[in-house]
């Protein structure tokens, strides 16, 4: 201990993350492979397209800066869907639509949270149980079919523009903003670094950290009907396995932008170059007509690969 | 064998402190009980402003449990708070920290990839004028006063894990100050910390003293105890024992009273009169966990000590020996062999690693005391691979009958126990393997004192039967009485070897402090 | 933890250990299961519905019970139902390309096997949580599965191989006498060897295993690999049983192989179940779900009934851990 001193370590250089330089090869090795990668209008594409992914992968943070997981959310965006889609089929109402899709994933966010918090059941088990009856409730609520007939000021949501930016892209800048103030502005965000990091320590400060885990679990469910939204919007329609496994490309995207699975370490702008590195090697895969099937194992392995990384560097420190 | 109990006579409790004033917080009748165990028995304890209130005991004495009651941790089974004259009551950390209180436990109580200020004022975050925001400026302003305060020069941004643990412990400091704490309660502060930054702590001390501010000083070490305490309380098992003045009392007087025995205790060892063969040879040993240029030997047939302060790197030697951190230099030779691979391959090799965290690194505590008796023994008991529960149920039985284990049968679940028996399980464990050579990490850590004498006399009889021990401990008087040979570590290397005629108390405390 | 737990514990009366006591309500739960339907329905307690529910236990069992193991070291493997969809199709084509059905068998349990390795590494040498790890293998495993069968079926195998999966022998399902055999050498393995012992070991406290000089890592990988070889146990019986192959064969069977065990009395934290239990697990929900479709309740409702019968089993768990 004697080699220690009280003054301050040496400024360090900022290290330049692993997400970051995962995206610039991506990017230099589709643009080199596909000539149609560059242009503005894939690029833009590129973006749009990753919205509904950065609505999950947010939430996503925050779950797992808490040392858990939401494995439930893309069955959950899936059940929102359709019962938005059944609801503005049926009154015409948007609104009514959306409140339906919230409402959903509050629920089922509220289930999470409670099983993961209140009966300390582990994070993976509790939302693997709420992954089948969501996806059961999704079969049954549409009878394994389509629902069709989405009113056209619905399907505006996604493909409307205003002041000449995409309607997705001002959604998702929107909601990178308030979960950027959510984090590092607020108690509540200091608090779920805390969750993870070292919760008796919120204990000992009098925080009841139960409840705040509830609603860390809750605000996941509700940014999953946020997606259900965007996603009826771009597919006109409610499908049935419509986001079936999209979870797992959320947590992709978390784990690749450094956010570690343990000790509450969590970086928001990090998620944002992950969503995009995920929609730059889906995009540039399509471009050079990989099927989507492989481009699902190439996530997989990169997920492997960051976690990796993640425990090498946690070995190391 | 077995130590004789003194009574503490009733004359020291009733011996009232030269109170001026009225206390600034009293405990009265304070009970608390876990289930098989009553951690406290009617304590009553008090604080006068600016005084500083040494708390002395053993491990288990009651300590942590009163300091966790203190700070609203854990509620009380029975028994009154009077702040100022006025009851109140403590049903939660932030009812403590209304009353002003503010603990420094030993684990720390920081996030580590929250900074300095969010971790200083984490749950006292300062609301911004617009709603539901913090106000981050004020936040860091604030911090750095209380950085400043501390001595500690550093960014309030900087993040907790970059911190050493001597910065960690300041700022754990900083965030009880910030609080505008009148009661400070401290455990062991300057464990982890050097001379210099010992010296500033207490510097911080005498100002919080003079404002008026009572601290509680949990320590082991009798000159800090005599060199800052005001009064000195005492506990053991559970229960106040004795009350004191530091001019009139001495060390061996506390020690008296915290052991609840004579100082000289008798250890059960039988010196052989020549060592046999060399078992352990570790030469120019460097390893992963920061040990440098380990050199030690032990024999067959005797019991050599590894002593130095917390965190001088004694715990990291035997794991390095054992396997489980990984050696970057230098060879460890088992019976004459080079040792290479892991944990597996040196218990193969006749090694067996007794460790300090019985509960976590010792035992399955979910498991049967038969099935954690026969766990690093199934290898050489069941050679063609074959599990036959009959033969692990003997084995165990004989066990439990050779150490003297209290348990009703093999299949109580271990974790019913008392410390000293869990400790024989695992100790027997390594009988079961065929050990031949044991290190001990603690092997009294927690243990009663009637049951560290059979732990004694049960390593005295392994050596007897030809046995090599390597044997850590942090209690010197164990060290000397049991000890053939101590090797004394200082800063993660061993500076110094006491043959037995050396081997005094004195000498192992000269070797291993930081100056000279 | 009372004291008086403990001293009648230990009286001299007749007493079942805990364990045995936990199975036998599990049997007895099965058992009442039985009687319910055999009352609602006329169909249960027919020859040819009891031979299903066997026959469809056992496909469950196969995979539940690699599954069992890994759970037993207190990590969990996720990527079972991926691994019969690729273990799966590879035979299926090595049937088809070589025409024997020995060849695609060897195919399917190696690359079972070798999918169950992978994971162990990952898990003992890279040290990734297990069941983030096998979550990341279930979806390369998924995309490679796909891309390879490009949406086509794969089917009409020799009737030989087609017995393992709808054979009869003695008039009982051929895959029934496999999961006794199963059943037994898992039960063999887990109870009776130096193995098995140290992997409950190992998940009732990996630190103090590994410092008991268990060689950890090894076995961790061991499981796994037993883990994987099951399943491509499971795709060779489904194989044979649908007589085609698909990619997404065994998606579907993950939930509730992970059911299963933890009906059967195993925690998810490691050193507590076995190989019988599971067996039980396997069959109550196995009954559960043959006496909804009996019942007529839409198969959507499955999954629903699975999940919450998951989470439903590990806070039991967790209640009876809360109490010692």
């Amino acid at each position: 201990m004697s080699d220690q001193t009280l003054s301050s370590p040496a400024p360090r250089l900022p290290a330049v993350p692993g997400v970051a330089v995962a995206l610039g090869l991506l990017a230099a090795l589709f643009s080199v492979a596909s000539p149609g990668f560059l242009s503005a209008g894939n690029l833009s594409n590129i973006l749009v397209q990753s919205v509904i992914l950065l609505l999950l992968a947010l939430p996503m943070t925050l779950i797992i800066m808490t040392e858990g997981l939401d494995l439930s959310m893309g069955a959950v965006l899936t059940l929102a869907s359709l019962v938005l889609a059944l609801i503005v089929v049926s009154t015409k109402s948007l609104a009514l639509g959306l409140a339906g899709a919230l409402g959903v994933g509050l629920a089922f966010g509220l289930v999470n949270g409670w099983l993961v918090s209140v009966l300390s059941i582990p994070p993976f088990v509790a939302t693997l149980g709420t992954l089948g009856a969501a996806q059961g409730l999704a079969l049954i609520v549409s009878d394994g079919q389509s629902v069709v007939g989405i009113p056209r000021f619905v399907r505006q949501v996604y493909s409307g523009e205003v002041a000449g930016l995409p309607m997705p892209i001002l959604i998702g800048a929107g909601f990178y903003a308030l979960f950027h103030v959510l984090l590092y502005h607020t108690r509540f965000g200091t608090y779920v670094c805390a969750l993870g990091g070292n919760r008796d320590a919120l204990t000992l400060a009098g925080v009841k950290w139960r409840r705040l885990l509830v609603a860390v679990y809750m605000l996941g469910g509700a940014m999953a009907g946020v997606a259900a939204l965007l996603m009826t919007a771009r597919m006109n329609a409610g499908h049935p396995t419509a986001a079936i496994g999209m979870e797992f490309d959320a947590i992709a995207a978390v784990a690749l932008g450094g956010t570690s699975f343990e000790k509450g370490k969590g970086w928001i702008f990090g998620t944002l170059l992950g969503v995009i590195t995920v929609g730059v090697l889906r995009n540039g895969l399509n471009l050079m007509a990989v099927p989507s099937s492989v481009q699902v194992a190439c996530i997989g392995a990169l997920v492997i690969f960051a976690l990796f990384l993640d425990g090498m560097r946690s070995h190391k420190s | 064998m077995r130590a004789v109990m003194e009574r503490t006579p009733r004359l020291e409790l009733a011996a009232p402190f030269p109170a001026s004033g009225a206390p600034l917080l009293e405990l009265k009748g304070i009970s608390k009980s876990f289930p098989g165990v009553k951690a406290l028995d009617d304590v009553s304890f008090a604080v006068w402003p600016g005084e500083v209130h040494m708390l002395l005991g053993e491990n288990g004495a009651g300590k942590s449990s009163l300091m966790k009651i203190l700070c609203g941790a854990y509620q009380a089974d029975q028994g009154e708070y009077v702040h100022e004259g006025k009851r109140v009551e403590i049903r939660s950390p932030a009812d403590a920290r209304r009353l002003g209180i503010a603990v420094i436990f030993q684990e720390f109580s920081l996030v580590p990839h929250l900074d300095i200020a969010q971790n200083i004022f984490l749950g006292r975050e300062f609301a911004s004028k617009i709603p539901g925001l913090v106000d981050r400026r004020r936040l860091y302003r604030e911090a750095k006063a209380v950085l400043d305060l501390v001595g500690l020069d550093m960014d309030p941004r900087t993040k907790v894990h970059s911190l050493g643990v001597a910065q960690q412990q300041m700022v754990e400091i900083a965030k009880a100050l910030s609080q505008e704490a009148r009661i400070l309660v401290m455990d062991e502060p300057t464990a982890a910390l050097s001379d210099r930054e010992t010296e500033r702590l207490f510097e911080v001390m005498r100002q919080l003293q003079a404002k008026g501010v009572a601290i509680v000083y949990i320590s082991h070490r009798m000159a800090e105890v005599f060199a800052l305490g005001d009064r000195i309380t005492v506990l053991r098992d559970g229960r106040l024992v004795g009350r004191a003045l530091p001019g009139e009392t001495s060390p061996d007087e506390l020690v008296r009273m915290m052991v609840g025995r004579n100082v000289d205790m008798t250890y059960p060892r039988r010196f052989a009169t020549e060592p046999g063969a060399v078992v352990l040879e570790v030469t120019g040993m460097s390893a992963r966990n920061g040990i440098r240029d380990i050199d030690l030997k032990v024999r067959a047939g005797e019991i050599v000590g590894l002593c130095g302060l917390v965190g001088s790197g004694r715990t990291e030697v035997a794991r390095a020996i054992f396997g489980a951190d990984e050696v970057t230099a230098g060879e460890v030779r088992i019976f004459g062999r080079r040792q290479t691979g892991g944990p597996d391959a040196a218990a193969v090799a006749g090694v067996g690693l007794i460790p300090e965290s019985r509960k976590s690194e010792g035992l399955a505590l979910i498991r049967t005391v038969g099935e954690n008796l026969a766990v690093a023994g199934l290898p050489r008991l069941f050679p063609n691979m074959l599990f036959s529960p009959g033969r692990a149920r003997r084995t165990a039985e004989e066990l439990i009958a050779r150490m003297r284990i209290a348990t009703p049968s093999p299949n109580q679940s271990v974790a019913v126990l008392s410390g000293g028996n869990q400790q024989k399980v695992v100790i027997g464990k390594w009988l079961a393997a065929g050990t031949r050579l044991f290190i001990f990490d603690e092997p009294t850590r927690g243990i009663d004192v009637g049951a560290k004498s059979e732990i004694f006399a049960l390593i005295d009889q392994l050596v007897a039967e030809g046995a090599a021990v390597l044997m850590i401990s942090s209690e010197q008087a164990e060290i000397v009485h049991v000890c053939d040979r101590a090797y004394v570590m200082r800063g993660k290397r061993i500076v110094g070897e006491l043959s037995r005629a050396d081997l005094s108390e004195e000498n192992i405390v000269r070797m291993g402090m930081h100056h000279e | 933890m009372s004291i008086a737990g403990d001293i009648s514990s230990s009286a001299p009366r007749f007493h079942l250990s805990k364990d045995v006591e936990q199975l036998l309500y599990r049997l007895l739960a099965a058992g009442l299961l039985c009687v319910a339907l055999s009352v609602m329905t006329d169909a249960f307690l027919t020859t040819n519905n009891i031979l299903n529910v066997l026959r469809q236990a056992s496909l469950l069992f196969f995979l539940a019970a690699g599954l069992t193991l890994v759970i037993l070291t207190g990590g969990l493997d996720l990527s079972v139902g991926a691994n019969i969809g690729l273990s799966a199709c590879l035979a299926a084509t090595v049937i088809k390309v070589t025409g024997s059905p020995v060849l695609g068998t060897l195919a399917g349990l190696g690359a079972g096997c070798a999918v169950g390795i992978c994971n162990g590494l990952m898990v003992a040498k890279l040290r990734i949580p297990s069941f983030i790890a096998t979550y990341g293998m279930l979806w390369v495993l998924h995309g490679i599965t796909y891309y390879y069968m490009a949406g086509e079926t794969i089917h009409g195998f020799p009737p030989g191989f087609r017995q393992i999966g709808s054979g009869y022998f003695l008039g009982i399902p051929i895959p029934v006498y496999l999961m006794i055999g199963f059943l037994l050498a898992g039960t063999i393995f887990a109870q009776r060897t130096v193995w098995g012992q140290q992997i409950y070991a190992i998940g009732a406290n990996p630190v103090a295993a590994r410092l008991t000089g268990i060689p950890v890592d090894r076995r961790l990988i061991l499981v796994y690999a037993f883990s994987g070889a099951m399943a491509g146990v499971a795709s060779i019986v489904f194989l044979a049983r649908l007589n085609s192959a698909e990619g997404d064969i065994g998606e579907a069977m993950t939930l509730p192989a992970i059911a299963a065990v933890l009906i059967g009395g195993a925690s998810l934290f490691g050193g507590v179940g076995s190989v019988f239990g599971t067996f039980v697990g396997a069959l109550i929900l196995t009954l559960v779900l043959n006496g909804m479709n009996l019942l007529a309740v839409n198969a959507s409702w499955q999954p629903l009934v699975t999940g919450v019968i998951v989470v439903f089993a590990v806070w039991l768990d967790m209640r009876g851990r809360r109490r010692t």
